[in-house]
């Protein structure tokens, strides 16, 4: 498989005929499936047509209060919205879907409370971004796609999208990076990882000066050739981009990556498309509309690893 | 009278249960641990019966990597050993499956701790049970305020599930062994990363809910490298030298504690499961193989950790 080859026939083959995406080839329908199918799709120049339907097929799982589910009988894991957010952007046809799910992003927090000063967490519990699923604390990949989406909405100067932002600047790991979203814990710095490392930085990138991020930044570029794994590669590339640091080893990471599949089997569809996304923004050709409404230009800032 | 029934430990409430542990003395892990696990499997009674045909899944303990830590996760090589002999003992099929709460990329996980490269040499199948779509059941155990659980629609083509844990301390839990290790069947989809869902209404409760819906049917506990102090990600290596066996979670995770030096009445999970998922007195279980005496060794606990303050066995 490659990204400008059999990528659009492989999504094509996960397509089902009512629209939306399937989880894995042969697979089911899901939400995050179809909202990463969507940004894909567009990134490969497929048909709006399809697109459009697909992006249909995605209204058919929001809730009436605006959140996205998982599945209809798991209402409480929303945390598919943030995509949906994203996969509508710049669709007439779904606007109303997509400001009802807006409102329910501003109007949802997770599980928040005052840190006592014998906790052994290191992090401000009281900061407020958003959880993966309802009535649970909130954590860093969930927190920073919805500032994504909420800035590629246009609501960049809302409160809850700068209160999310000190909250991930709060999850940073002090010698750089981020995980899920625990940093000290009885006294114990915790490990980056790269996939939250990634998205942290995607969502940070324009909004907060690059001092603040650098050790990041270096962990991160120190880490991506020896990833191998879509997610962790796909955020990483995404991340790096946004600040201008997408690897020239960047085709030979994702060529890589796609040919584990021989060895893991193939991957979900929300993998292969992250990792898509991934290579893409490091192509000034095929780039994904992802980025440019967040007004990056990756294109033009690679770097040499 | 009647309040003071109520401070009583519902233990002491229930019919007295017992079960079987096996307890092999392996070195390091270039021994022969598949022949290790198939005289444990034949000694704890398992009849080939039992096995014949049946569709096995071993879970391990797959958390996160970090450089010069393998001790945080199960050992491939224990891995291999458990595939290599159920298939001896005539499972038709094995597959290995974990979905990690700290990290979202399992793929990553499964690679870096050098599973990948056992199970692909050995053709084995991997999934990953974050992302499969779930089934729901009933909370058996109703220690959570949670009605259901939702475990992966793949259990639902296995015959027997192997919780494969590794013999760690645990700064929330006091210990984590082959109880615990099952909340990485809890698919993040449905339960978040870190599984969220199951701290908040209480991680004692969670583990006991699991363990009473789910009925896993055999553990096997790395133990030949754990880890003390901070786990079950930050602590120190720790050789303890053995694999613990046994078809009772309850029973074999009683018996890693009391190797490890700790005392099972002071988990708390484990002393409100006591005689309801299993016992955990060492009078109720029948010790095969090495004696504990022969193999504890003190696992260091931390007093500043909450979890692991009265631990220690006296």
């Amino acid at each position: 498989m490659s990204l400008n080859g059999s990528l659009g026939s492989e999504l094509t083959r996960r397509a089902l005929p009512g629209g939306g995406y399937t989880d894995r080839p042969h697979g089911l329908f899901r939400s995050d499936a179809t909202a990463w199918g969507i940004l894909t799709a567009r990134a490969l120049g497929l048909s709006l047509e399809d697109i459009d339907t697909n992006c249909g097929r995605l209204v058919l799982e929001q809730g009436q209060d605006g959140r996205v589910r998982i599945s209809p009988h798991y209402p409480e894991c929303y945390w598919p919205t943030a995509l949906a957010i994203l996969a509508w952007q710049g669709s007439p046809s779904n606007q109303a879907a997509q400001s009802l799910a807006i409102r329910f992003l501003l109007n949802t927090t997770g599980i928040h409370f005052a840190k006592k000063s014998e906790s052994p967490s290191g992090h401000d519990t009281a900061l407020k971004g958003w959880p993966w699923i309802e009535n649970t604390h909130s954590w860093v990949e969930p927190t920073a796609t919805c500032v994504m989406a909420l800035r590629m909405a246009g609501y960049g100067e809302h409160n809850r999208v700068h209160e999310a932002v000190r909250m991930l600047l709060d999850r940073q790991l002090p010698h750089g990076g981020w995980n899920a979203g625990n940093t000290i814990v009885f006294g114990h710095e915790l490990h980056p990882m790269a996939e939250g490392t990634g998205s942290a930085l995607a969502s940070l990138a324009g909004v907060v000066a690059e001092g603040q991020v650098v050790r990041s930044l270096d962990y991160l570029q120190g880490e991506v050739d020896r990833l191998r794994t879509p997610i962790s590669l796909g955020w990483s590339l995404i991340g790096l981009a946004a600040w201008g640091r997408w690897p020239a080893t960047g085709p030979a990471l994702v060529e890589r990556c796609l040919s584990n599949q021989s060895r893991y089997g193939s991957y979900d569809t929300s993998s292969l498309c992250l990792l898509a996304l991934g290579g893409f923004a490091g192509d000034p050709k095929t780039y994904s509309p992802f980025f440019q409404r967040l007004n990056l230009n990756p294109a033009s800032t690679i770097v040499s690893s | 009278m009647g309040s003071a029934l109520l401070l009583v430990p519902r233990r002491f409430f229930r019919m007295p249960q017992r079960a079987q542990a096996f307890v092999a003395q392996v070195d390091d892990y270039q021994r022969d641990i598949a022949d290790a696990i198939t005289r444990s499997i034949r000694e704890l009674g398992v009849s080939p019966e039992e096995l014949k045909g049946k569709r096995i899944l071993l879970k391990p303990n797959l958390v996160e990597t970090a450089s010069g830590a393998p001790h945080i996760n199960t050992h491939p090589l224990v891995i291999r050993g458990a595939v290599e002999a159920f298939l001896k003992l005539g499972a038709s099929m094995v597959v290995v499956a974990e979905g990690p709460g700290h990290r979202r990329d399992t793929l990553a996980v499964f690679e870096e701790s050098g599973l990948a490269d056992v199970l692909t040499e050995d053709r084995i199948p991997f999934h990953d049970l974050n992302y499969l779509t779930g089934y729901e059941l009933p909370n058996a155990g109703r220690q959570s305020r949670l009605k259901t659980l939702t475990f992966p629609a793949l259990f639902q083509e296995i015959d027997w599930i192997v919780s494969m844990a590794k013999m760690k301390t645990h700064h929330w839990a006091g210990a984590t062994l082959s109880m615990k290790n099952l909340f990485g069947v809890m698919p993040g989809i449905y339960y978040g990363w870190p599984k969220n869902v199951l701290h908040q209404v209480g991680i004692d409760n969670s583990i006991l809910d699991i363990n009473a819906t789910l009925k896993p049917h055999f553990a096997i506990v790395d133990g030949i490298v754990g880890m003390e102090g901070d786990g079950p990600i930050m602590g120190d290596p720790k050789k303890a030298g053995v694999l613990v066996m046994g078809r009772n979670l309850a029973a074999v995770d009683a018996t890693c504690c009391r190797i490890m030096g700790i005392d099972p009445y002071q988990v708390s999970y484990l002393e409100r499961a006591d005689n309801w998922l299993g016992p955990i007195a060492g009078t109720s279980i029948e010790q095969r193989g090495e004696t504990i005496a022969t193999v504890r060794t003190n696992f260091n606990l931390i007093d500043t950790i909450p979890a692991h303050r009265g631990l220690r066995l006296v």
